[in-house]
């Protein structure tokens, strides 16, 4: 009973929270200055009258809210119109009908291109945070058992070298690196003109494809995950439970695993929850290094092009992938840790 | 083996077809092209890209042919009548042509393109190049008919780029939003390549169209495809992921040149460009409505633009920012665009001595630090000549062109206080609410001059084309009379002396023509086009010229 208030308080909170953010999501990218119109492009082609027509198939030549004509530069507008011939309202309803718009730049619809690279996105961070995670908590336990010996010493170097390497410098080493000594491909998921071989043939070019920004990611995020498992699990082999368990002849394995490792385990799900989370908004710099299609790139796109249906459409995704990954975050939290229950 | 096994074999092989000699089927000739971007759609009409105008250019046809010399030729047309008042013409197109899907290309075709791109003026290149058409009709499958509204000297470079689309295929689309939502995903045109498979954002992969009526491919495919960082282009190229690239860092140049089987080209772009430091000269009389037009008031002095166009070393800049892949610049009229570049001008020599004794000439000598004053009488709290230089924050060049420019102005007191800003935002700052002092930008246009001599026309003030605010009345009137001038001679001596006002009035600062510089690799292909006045290996020129190495 009492779980079931807590998650309906968490879902409502939830839920409240993807309001606010569809709101924001309006406004945000109103306010940045430029022109969908022109997208940054500076070519004498583009007449006024062009522009003029591209806003009113764009439905910019609406204003923004009533007395609001727009947001930058700060113009005032009619009040006697039809909210519903606001660009705020327009873009509500839409949402309601569960429609995210057509991309000002590609003109392909947002909902079909949001999907499509964020397929490409989850294939790119699946890989690679699985192995962090399983490398990076079997890493940190290791290191944690043998702590202050010298493999507790070269995990933390490597982990805190991994850690403070920039993403996009590891990201142009490996592509340096894997192309010229390993073979392997440097841009893109699958090399262009494979779509007549075989399923075989489309699997092993997407894997070798998968390589290096999968390695990339993996360093990156290992680290983080064998510093923090490192870190708790020697709180917890210091408690007397531990000592306990190995007084009761138990096996290190066994110590390890039934012991110590669940009780460890909390802080490690809330990371992974909140980075599934965020990583959704694609590893932007991974996906610039490796050209990678996915969500990051299309968001850095967007934002240049002044692309605000993709851009509205990206963050709602981002906002609701965050949003779910800490409800799911509490749960687990919550079914792990019964005591959580308790608290009001 | 035995009679009966014998046979049996025999019977087998006869069925499988597996014992005879069957010949080993060739590998096709594809050629791979890495580039930095991706068409943004594949609609003529609604694009904005140079990618996607590549794509166009190899997958349509068009009246006209925009030679890698710099020149035109009939292509889909085999004659033209220019009437003598200049003001229609009668276009014979070639009989036999068909588009990719079989359909044959005719004179309809030709003239329903036409009145769609005049149709929609949501088409933001298409439609301007029809303005000067009154009515576009086909009385037959070979005959177009234009009929201007004003006799123009340039109507090739009108029609040069309004690719011919297949009607049928676009009858369905062509009123109203339908037009501009259409997203043309088959690419159907008539041109030497074909569309075989597209992903935006990742590649596109074209077929060769053998059948082409006057330049069939010699390979079976070309690929591009997009790779989102410069590194990354020149590492695909050393490691032979790709056979050229359309574009790398000139800082990779020398280094990618000594690269086994890799040879770097540079030329004049074939799609001319201009690089230019812009001056604000907005003055309250010039200024459009709801500008800012808060640029420095000094910049509005030709003295002191005079002289910082004599603190500029040109050469440095070309060693430093283009690393030697450059030529000093003149007028907005690059030097790609051949006969149109006034090249009897004479530059302002970079002599640092001479600009200080023009500005203290003109009266500037009151200095509060290093930095002179911008007003000739200077009291307490007039503005100093501390300009807020802006450029693209997407420009890779900018950022050292402006540290070097700040050493050089300060020789003559001059300060700078330098920004990149992001592109859009920049456009906004820009033109027409001239909210800067200096910018650092550029321009492409069209092979024809006209585009960039409206830049510089007071009208293109009010409508945002201008980004300097000039205003020249003499200028204008000589605008005027080569938009009409017929006698190409004539013309050029009118755009000559246009180039000759704006360069003695330093409009702007043209610091250089950078050039295009593309790799490609010698062991796959040959053939590639790089002995020509400009450069562009993905033009149609050179694809439909290369051959695999044997």
């Amino acid at each position: 009973m009492q779980a079931g208030r807590l998650l309906l308080r968490k879902a409502w909170s939830a839920l409240l929270t993807i309001g606010f953010v569809l709101v924001l999501n309006f406004f945000l990218f109103r306010v940045l200055p430029g022109d969908p119109a022109r997208a940054g492009i500076k070519d004498p082609r583009m007449t006024r009258a062009a522009q003029a027509a591209i806003h009113a198939r764009f439905g910019l030549d609406k204003p923004v809210l009533n007395c609001l004509a727009s947001l930058n530069p700060l113009r005032r507008g009619p009040c006697l119109v039809s909210p519903l011939q606001t660009q705020f309202f327009i873009y509500i309803n839409n949402l309601l009908h569960g429609e995210l718009g057509i991309s000002f730049h590609t003109k392909i619809p947002v909902g079909e291109l949001l999907r499509a690279r964020l397929w490409n996105t989850a294939v790119l961070l699946s890989a690679g945070q699985t192995l962090a995670i399983v490398l990076g908590v079997a890493g940190g336990v290791l290191a944690a058992w043998q702590a202050h010996t010298r493999i507790d010493y070269a995990a933390l170097l490597t982990s805190l070298v991994a850690w403070s390497m920039p993403t996009f410098w590891l990201g142009l080493i490996l592509l340096f690196w894997g192309s010229r000594y390993a073979g392997l491909p440097i841009g893109g998921q699958l090399t262009p003109g494979l779509a007549g071989a075989s399923t075989g043939a489309q699997l092993r070019d997407a894997a070798r494809h998968l390589v290096l920004p999968t390695l990339a990611q993996t360093i990156i995020y290992l680290a983080e995950y064998l510093l923090i498992m490192r870190s708790t699990m020697l709180d917890v082999l210091a408690e007397d439970y531990i000592l306990t368990a190995k007084a009761k002849g138990l096996s290190t394995f066994q110590v390890l695993k039934d012991h110590a490792l669940r009780n460890a385990a909390l802080p490690i799900i809330t990371i992974v929850a909140l980075n599934l989370g965020f990583t959704v908004a694609g590893a932007i710099q991974i996906e610039a290094v490796f050209s990678w299609p996915g969500l990051g790139q299309a968001i850095f796109e967007s934002v240049a092009r002044r692309d605000y249906p993709v851009l509205q459409g990206a963050f709602l995704l981002l906002a609701v992938s965050v949003i779910a990954a800490n409800l799911l975050a509490d749960l687990l939290y919550t079914w792990l840790d019964p005591r959580v229950h308790a608290a009001p | 083996m035995d009679i009966p096994s014998r046979l049996r074999l025999v019977f087998v092989c006869v069925l499988l077809g597996a014992c005879t000699a069957a010949p080993t089927p060739q590998p096709l000739a594809v050629a791979r092209i890495g580039y930095g971007g991706s068409p943004d759609t594949l609609n003529p009409g609604t694009a904005v890209l140079t990618e996607a105008y590549t794509m166009f250019a190899l997958v349509y046809d068009s009246m006209y042919t925009y030679n890698l010399d710099g020149t035109y030729s009939l292509s889909l047309a085999e004659s033209v009548d220019r009437s003598a008042d200049g003001l229609s013409y009668t276009y014979k197109i070639r009989s036999g042509i068909k588009f990719h899907d079989g359909q044959p290309l005719t004179a309809r075709d030709v003239a329903f393109t036409y009145n769609l791109n005049k149709a929609h003026a949501e088409y933001p290149y298409m439609n301007p190049y029809t303005a000067y058409m009154e009515s576009i009709t086909a009385p037959d499958d070979t005959t177009v008919l234009i009929r201007l509204n004003a006799a123009i000297p340039n109507i090739e470079s009108q029609l040069v780029f309004q690719y011919v689309l297949p009607a049928h295929v676009w009858q369905a689309h062509a009123d109203g939003a339908a037009a501009v939502e259409f997203e043309n995903e088959t690419l159907i045109g008539s041109g030497p390549f074909k569309l075989l498979e597209y992903k935006q954002g990742e590649f596109v992969r074209l077929g060769a169209n053998k059948q082409h009526f006057s330049r069939p491919p010699k390979v079976d495919e070309v690929i591009f495809q997009t790779f989102s960082n410069p590194d990354a282009l020149v590492q695909a190229i050393s490691t032979g992921q790709v056979d050229m690239i359309t574009e790398l860092p000139n800082t990779a140049a020398e280094k990618l040149g000594q690269t086994q089987n890799v040879k770097v080209a540079s030329a004049a772009p074939f799609a001319p460009a201009v690089s230019d430091i812009i001056f604000n000269q907005a003055t309250s009389e010039s200024c459009p409505s709801e500008a800012a037009c808060n640029g420095n008031v000094a910049l509005q002095d030709r003295q002191v633009r005079l002289a910082l166009a004599h603190a500029t070393n040109k050469q440095q800049l070309i060693d430093v920012v283009l690393l030697g892949k450059g030529t000093p610049g003149l007028t907005l009229i690059p030097n790609g665009l051949g006969m149109w570049f006034n090249d009897s001008l004479k530059d302002y020599e970079y002599d640092p001595a001479k600009a200080n004794k023009i500005l203290d000439d003109a009266g500037y000598l009151t200095y509060e630090g290093d930095i002179r004053c911008a007003a000739v009488d200077c009291v307490y709290g007039s503005p100093q000549m501390n300009f807020r230089m802006y450029w693209p924050s997407d420009s890779v060049d900018a950022p050292r062109m402006a540290e070097l420019l700040a050493g050089m102005w300060q020789e003559i007191g001059v300060g700078l206080q330098p920004q990149a800003i992001d592109p859009d935002a920049l456009t906004a700052l820009c033109c027409p609410a001239f909210d800067f002092d200096i910018m650092l930008w550029g321009w492409g246009s069209d092979p024809d001059p006209n585009l960039l001599l409206n830049v510089m026309r007071t009208e293109s003030i009010a409508t945002g084309s201008s980004e300097t605010g000039y205003s020249n009345a003499r200028y204008d009137a000589l605008y005027d009379q080569q938009v009409v001038e017929l006698d190409q001679t004539k013309r050029k001596d009118l755009v000559w002396e246009m180039q000759r006002v704006v360069h003695e009035d330093v409009v702007y600062i043209i610091p250089y023509y950078d050039m295009q510089v593309q790799a490609l690799r010698t062991d796959r292909f040959t053939g590639w086009i790089v002995d020509q006045p400009k450069l562009d290996l993905s033009d149609v020129s050179s694809l439909v010229n290369i051959t695999p190495v044997k």
